[in-house]
């Protein structure tokens, strides 16, 4: 592959990027601890659940609502297995659970990706959808497990220190969870296995003529989708020190589904441009008097504006502005560079799938 | 986003007018926060002392109900509750919504500034704006949660800011402050268990029943509740056969009410929020006539759902810690005060929601008028004060016990038909249980189960002394 030179608009592209990469390293000096906490800190961990979204969608053409489900199972499972008020009574060492958090939602991740691997479209979705209102409603019910007021008081490993008085490890530790999600799946995407995804993605018939087990492939991404997912649902109760089934139902999942549109479908970096949006206009607008805490509302309102003006989210209106400014710089016709898999992804989500 | 040439421009500033909107909203947001350390009053906030009589340094007080899920329909009646008190000393409301606060609230001669919040009857919802409206906000006392899962998480978190002060708004789990019993956190009416005091008796001795089944919402405040009545009902020899457990928010109860045996002798109904009316209307249709079936549990005497369900309820008993029909001169001018501030809510200053939420911010006023708003010393006068209160409220005396947990009279009352005239059927009151405390006469201590879907377990044992085999008749 050949590396093209730094252009304008790469320089456009990336720049603001690595601009606030930089302002999130030294965040704890700009911001109050609660700001750090509830907006920042909330954003990663959230950003990493709309990745594992966008993951499936871009990459391999899969739009699941299953990930706060699968998120939900690595948490709970965690929970669970350490000291805490609530659920089960076994207390291991927290990092063992954490492990065992991980593994429980991959391998929940697989079954269900078994199951759904040969449905495609508005079938996969339905499928994902049952997932999610499956696993909330076993959590609600089961209460030897959770129980609607859920489990608390969950202890953390030691590392993480106390989410409300020292909010800062915790901070270090999502955005360093988030910079090995973004780097693990750019890295996938370029490898023989990431290609083999995004040739399902465009076209399963063809993959198959040409020898590849498609039902396995997408079996095995909805499995990755569960490992980065499982990440955020144990950031998600290190952060809160508790899980409910009301930390997962069904309007999380629309949260996520959300956080993922309005940053954009089809980009990474969109999983957590969205998430920081989401959360800021959130806690936003309930101090603010005009909408009375109608947070719904507002979102659903710049949800509708997005699709409406932008279906690639914030990032396509990035996009559309570097190109823009790019173009009349150096007054040639666009030449993009191959930032990610958007152009494809969309062509591929336009055109009927075979089934 | 690749930008066609025809039309791309407008397009293009379309694109811009939206990537600005969302960049102010974004900007703003983290603006928000800089503002509140200079104690500025964002538009949230009313600052009150302009009267120029309140000198003292300002106080800030959240408060925070439920404005989302099953629990939303009472967001009116607790904000109406908390204000009263302010509005008694002076404040004036902004509307004739409660929601919309008061303005130049003062308390021995602080002025008080209320933030005000909302959550969703979830655990997570409620901690998260807890925290915002402690740590963004930075109140010095806040007034929430209101539904039970929520008080326990609420009570949990308050052991993290031992420099506030936190004062349930009407969360009814027991293990709030039987388990938690956190040194900062207050709670001045009952729990859902010393609510249910009574009823276990009258079922028994009264209706005659034996045999009977339990349901209720498949949480904390309704384990609570059910926790009560089969403690009193199993402790003088009545059977509880089954515990039904819908979730809550439930819209179709119709598959746990076909669960309920025909021949049991009654059942105790403990769904509340939204789902009270739904599971009355359905029990009808399948079932027939409820009112002779059933004891219902604090939602049931609500004012607003009693509106909704009319004659179909006439004749359920229940009971909780207010009394519709006391006459007493305290509760009249307390209903008066109500309507005379908010025209809306005339007729529901029994509902639990309202009285809750009112004990709870006279009593932050009462303490803080005792040290004339001293909180200094991690609110240690403050809390001396409050953990002290005798308050004096209009429906008997509340005192706390050592957990900071309200010891106050229950009242066991009968709906029945209308006889004031506005169509909605009033309540009688039966009979009065003076004091009833938290370990419901010995029946729970912090050592024993947290009540859930099978604890505590249906045992006969010493009966409550308010009951007839306990001497109480």
């Amino acid at each position: 592959m050949i590396r093209p030179a730094l252009t304008v608009e790469r320089a456009l592209w990336w720049g603001p990027g690595l601009a606030l990469l930089l302002i999130l390293v030294f965040a704890p000096l700009f911001f109050t601890d609660f700001y750090l906490s509830q907006v920042i800190t909330k954003a990663l961990w959230l950003g990493i659940a709309a990745a594992s979204l966008i993951f499936l969608a871009a990459y391999v053409g899969m739009v699941s609502l299953g990930q706060v489900a699968l998120y939900g199972v690595a948490g709970f499972t965690m929970a669970n297995l350490v000291v805490a008020d609530g659920g089960s009574t076994i207390a291991w060492n927290p990092w063992v659970a954490t492990l065992a958090g991980i593994l429980v939602a991959v391998g929940v991740g697989l079954f269900f990706g078994a199951i759904a691997s040969r449905s495609y479209g508005i079938y996969f979705l339905m499928i994902t959808l049952a997932v999610a209102v499956l696993t909330y409603y076993f959590f609600a019910q089961v209460t030897e497990l959770s129980g609607f007021g859920g489990v608390n008081n969950v202890t953390r490993p030691g590392i993480v220190s106390n989410p409300v008085t020292d909010p800062q490890n915790l901070f270090y530790i999502a955005l360093g969870a988030s910079a090995v999600v973004y780097v693990f799946v750019r890295y996938l995407a370029r490898t023989p296995f990431g290609l083999a995804l995004q040739g399902v993605r465009d076209d399963p018939s063809r993959m198959r003529a040409l020898g590849y087990n498609v039902p396995l492939l997408r079996t095995l991404a909805f499995g990755l989708g569960a490992l980065i997912a499982s990440f955020a649902g144990i950031l998600s109760v290190w952060w809160n020190t508790r899980i409910s089934p009301g930390s997962i139902d069904l309007s999380r999942t629309i949260d996520v589904l959300v956080i993922a549109v309005i940053g954009g479908l089809y980009r990474l970096e969109g999983a957590w441009i969205g998430a920081l949006v989401f959360v800021a206009l959130d806690n936003w607008t309930r101090g603010l008097d005009i909408v009375g805490q109608r947070f719904n509302t507002v979102i659903g309102a710049v949800f509708l504006a997005i699709v409406l003006l932008s279906p690639g989210g914030l990032m396509g209106i990035w996009q559309a502005i570097t190109d823009y400014i790019g173009r009349q710089l150096s007054g040639k016709p666009p030449a993009r560079p191959s930032a990610g898999p958007a152009d494809e992804a969309r062509t591929a989500s336009n055109s009927p799938q075979p089934s | 986003m690749r930008v066609s040439t025809e039309g791309g421009r407008v397009r293009l500033w379309a694109l811009l007018a939206a990537l600005v909107l969302v960049l102010v909203g974004t900007v703003a947001a983290c603006g928000g926060d800089d503002d509140d350390d200079d104690g500025e009053a964002t538009p949230t906030t009313e600052t009150g002392g302009t009267d120029g009589e309140a000198t003292g340094e300002v106080i800030k007080i959240g408060v925070f109900s439920n404005n989302e899920g099953a629990f939303a329909p009472f967001e009116g009646q607790t904000f109406g509750g908390a204000m009263l008190p302010l509005i008694n000393r002076g404040a004036t409301p902004v509307s004739g919504d409660p929601t919309d606060g008061v303005e130049n609230a003062t308390i021995a001669g602080h002025p008080i500034e209320i933030v005000y919040g909302g959550s969703d009857s979830t655990p997570d919802k409620a901690v998260e704006e807890a925290r915002r409206l402690v740590e963004q906000e930075g109140v010095d006392i806040l007034v929430g949660p209101l539904s039970g899962s929520e008080g326990i998480a609420v009570a949990n978190y308050s052991k993290e800011q031992p420099g506030v002060t936190f004062v349930n708004g009407i969360s009814g789990a027991q293990d709030t402050t039987l388990k938690v019993r956190s040194p900062n956190f207050f709670r001045f009416h009952n729990d859902g268990t010393q609510w249910t005091a009574g009823l276990g008796d009258y079922a028994y001795n009264e209706l005659g029943w034996r045999n009977v089944v339990t349901i209720g919402d498949d949480y904390d405040f309704p384990y609570s509740q059910i926790a009560g009545f089969v403690a009193e009902f199993c402790s003088i020899g009545g059977n509880v056969t089954e515990r039904l457990w819908p979730p809550l928010g439930e819209e179709d109860y119709s598959s746990y009410i076909t669960q309920i045996p025909e021949d049991v002798d009654g059942f105790f109904m403990g769904v509340g929020g939204t789902g009270t009316v739904a599971f009355v209307k359905q029990y009808e249709q399948l079932r027939g006539n409820l009112a002779d079936k059933i004891m219902g549990g604090i939602f049931m005497t609500d004012p607003v759902i009693l509106k909704e369900l009319g004659d179909q309820v006439v004749g359920v008993v229940t009971a909780g810690m207010t009394s519709g029909d006391s006459q007493e001169p305290a509760y009249l001018e307390y209903t008066q005060q109500i309507e005379d501030s908010y025209p809306d809510l005339a007729g529901t200053g029994s509902s639990v929601f309202l009285y809750g939420y009112y004990t709870a911010m006279e009593a932050i006023a009462q303490a803080l008028e005792q040290v004339d708003g001293d909180l200094s010393d991690e609110h240690a006068a403050f809390r001396d004060a409050l953990a002290n209160l005798e308050l004096d409220a209009p429906l008997g005396t509340i005192k706390l016990d050592e957990n900071r947990q309200a010891i106050m009279d229950n009242f066991l009352q009968q709906i029945v038909e209308d006889q004031t005239g506005d169509g909605v059927p009033d309540v009688k009151t039966l009979k009065t249980i003076p004091e009833v405390d938290q370990t419901f006469a010995g029946a729970f201590s912090p050592e024993t189960p947290s009540p859930d879907r099978t604890n505590p377990a249906c045992e006969e044992g010493t009966p409550p002394p308010w009951t007839e085999q306990g001497g109480g008749g």
